[in-house]
This record gives structure tokens, sequence and C-alpha cells, in this order.
């Protein structure tokens, strides 16, 4: 089972992405299955993607990067001993820390058959100059853009190429290791790339 | 040297706070799609500029997730309360619809965030002639949260 996990700031097109990229990889070859970790305290994530078709675990009741940690660790058990998917993807809080999240699921990877994929983390193009410089959100974001091996600057088509720029610029000075691409999941540009990295990328633990 | 947070601490979590609701909402004449989107749009907006107009510094985003025997509509925003996203799989005009809202805001308490969300769908469930009230649990739905939404029309 590889795991990927698609984080990023609330709103920031995170559900969007993973609808896509399951559609997009969809085949008889891979079963896929999505982990979401819902902010609000009625789930909305999960059935929108029922709604297209994946099968869903939601894990409510807290943020699994440290409230409810150990309710994600359960899930993945039971998704090892159970339907064992190819491909799962998590889909975390807008608030969590990727970082804890993997750590979370690193000591039980090996016994549950799991590969680590890459963590991509989205930054909303349309918000990214606010985001990087307001308040405590500030950190939030930076702190995500740093635990993510492929930055995915989300919304691409709604903001000018000047925009664009900065956003590539501040990211990148953000996380100079991480691949930074363009994407939309509207127009299609950047799916292809990031369809490629989850198949093919395998992350060390 | 950037600021970011430490494993083990997460200030965000302190900060932002999300509320939902979930209800049943009906309506004697049948609701066709473009009322139903803009019901939505309607809804939205009006959380997302009651949020703003009590201190939010930050909408994480406003969702909605209405559905109907035969489709359903997402809409949800995120800062601008006029920059929306409303999409779905639509059907024939229905009747009967099940709402959830999920507001989730940096910078307001649950207490106000709860506060403007349920009068908000009040108000626009009001507008639109439809009568609100709670979810059949044993419909065999598995939302969790605020489903007591619905008042006693």
């Amino acid at each position: 089972m590889k795991l990927v996990q698609i984080a990023g700031y609330l709103g920031s097109g995170k559900t969007t992405l993973i609808i896509a990229l399951a559609k997009m990889m969809a085949g008889p070859g891979l079963k896929t299955a999505v982990i979401v970790n819902d902010a609000g305290e009625v789930p909305v994530d999960g059935r929108v993607m029922e709604e297209f078709g994946l099968t869903v675990k939601d894990i409510g009741g807290g943020c699994i990067c440290c409230q409810v940690a150990g309710n994600m660790i359960r899930t993945l058990e039971s998704l090892a001993k159970g339907p064992r998917p190819d491909l799962i993807f998590v889909e975390p809080t807008g608030m969590a820390v990727p970082k804890t999240i993997r750590e979370n699921v690193l000591p039980g990877a090996e016994k549950n058959g799991i590969v680590m994929g890459p963590t991509i983390v989205l930054l909303d193009a349309t918000r990214a100059e606010k985001l990087l410089t307001y308040d405590t959100l500030k950190r939030l974001v930076s702190t995500q853009l740093r635990d993510a091996d492929i930055i995915a600057l989300s919304k691409a088509d709604r903001v000018t190429p000047e925009t664009l720029e900065k956003t590539h610029y501040a990211a990148a000075q953000i996380n100079p290791a991480a691949a930074v691409l363009e994407l939309s999941t509207h127009s299609g540009k950047g799916l292809v790339e990031l369809a490629g990295a989850v198949r093919e990328r395998v992350v060390a633990a | 040297m950037k600021d970011f947070i430490r494993i083990g601490e997460n200030p965000v979590h302190g900060e932002i706070h999300g509320y939902g609701v979930a209800c049943l909402v009906r309506r004697r004449t049948p609701i066709p799609t473009a009322e139903l989107r803009s019901f939505a749009a309607s809804l939205m907006k009006t959380i997302s500029s009651g949020c703003l107009a009590q201190g939010a510094k930050d909408i994480g985003h406003i969702k909605a997730y209405i559905e109907h025997d035969n489709g359903f509509l997402i809409a949800d925003t995120v800062g601008d309360p006029e920059d929306l996203t409303i999409e779905g799989k639509e059907g024939k005009a229905a009747t009967t619809f099940r709402i959830v809202v999920n507001s989730v805001v940096f910078g307001l308490s649950h207490e106000v965030v709860g506060r403007v969300t349920d009068d908000a769908l009040k108000q626009v469930t009001e507008e639109y002639g439809l009568s609100r009230e709670p979810e059949n649990h044993d419909s065999g739905n598995s939302m969790r949260g605020n489903e007591n939404a619905g008042d006693s029309e």
C-alpha cells in the first residue's frame, strides 16, 4: 500500500485534487482508498468523494496530526487487514502539519506493508500572499510547505503570471528541496505530472 | 530563518474553529436546479460575510453539501464571499433536501462561528420558503455533529 499525503491550508483544493487524481489514475489494476480528516464537525469532504465513487474512510473528532493520531493508525491497520488498496490518499485537515502525520505513520509502516509516497502540499495561489504573511497563519503555511516533497500552486489559472511567479519564488525560498509546480484542476494543468509522481515516487523513511 | 511550527505544538489549532450542522429542508413546490444553486450561493455568502462582519481574520472554508433524491450540489467559498464554487450532479427539481454546512474560520470562537452559521441557515431557508427539520437518524446517514438545527416550523 502506498500512502500519499495531499496536504495544505483550508480551501486550497485538496478534495478536488484527490478526486481529479483518482479519476485520472483509475484502472483495473489500481485499488484506491482515501482517508479524510475533515476540519468541520460534520464531515463533508468524505461524502463528496463518495459521490465520485471513491472508497473513503472518514476520521473526525480532531486533527490527525495530533488530536486523533491513533485513529489514523487504526484506520491504516484496518485497511491493511481488509481491502489492502494499492494507493491510499490521506487528506488531513487544513490545519495539520504533514511531517507529524508522516512520523505517526512511519513506526508501523513496515508491519502494515505501507510504502511512503510523496507528500504533496497545496498552496492556494489566489491567497498565497496573505497566507505567507498574515499572523499565525504564516507559521502554519510555511511549516506545511517545508514538509512537502512537492508543492503544487493550486488555482494557478486564476492569478496573473506575475503573481504565480512571485508565489513560486516564495514557495521555493521556504522549501528549496521541493519540486514546485503549477496546478489547475479546472484546466488540468499539472495533473499529469502529479499523477506520475504519485504513481512512481517513493520517499525514503 | 523561517518561523516554523515545532513538532508537538500547533498554535493554529487554538485559533481556527469549525462548526457543522446538518438538517433536512422541504418546500411544497419543487425547487429547480437554478434556484437551488442560487440558494447555495446565498447561503455561502451570508455565512462568509457574517463571519467577516464578526471580525474573522480569515475564512478557512465554508462548505455546503446539498443532496436530494436524484442529485447533489457542493458549494464552497474561501475568503472573498463573492468568490464561490458550486458544482455537483444536478438532477430534476425536488422538494426535500438534506443539507450539511461546514464553517471553518480563523479568528472567531466556536460559539460565534456556530451562531453565524445557524442564523444564516435560518435566514436563507426562510427567504427561499423552505422549512427545516432535524435529520431522521434512522435514515442510514452516518453524519456526526450538530444535527439538531431544525426549528419547529
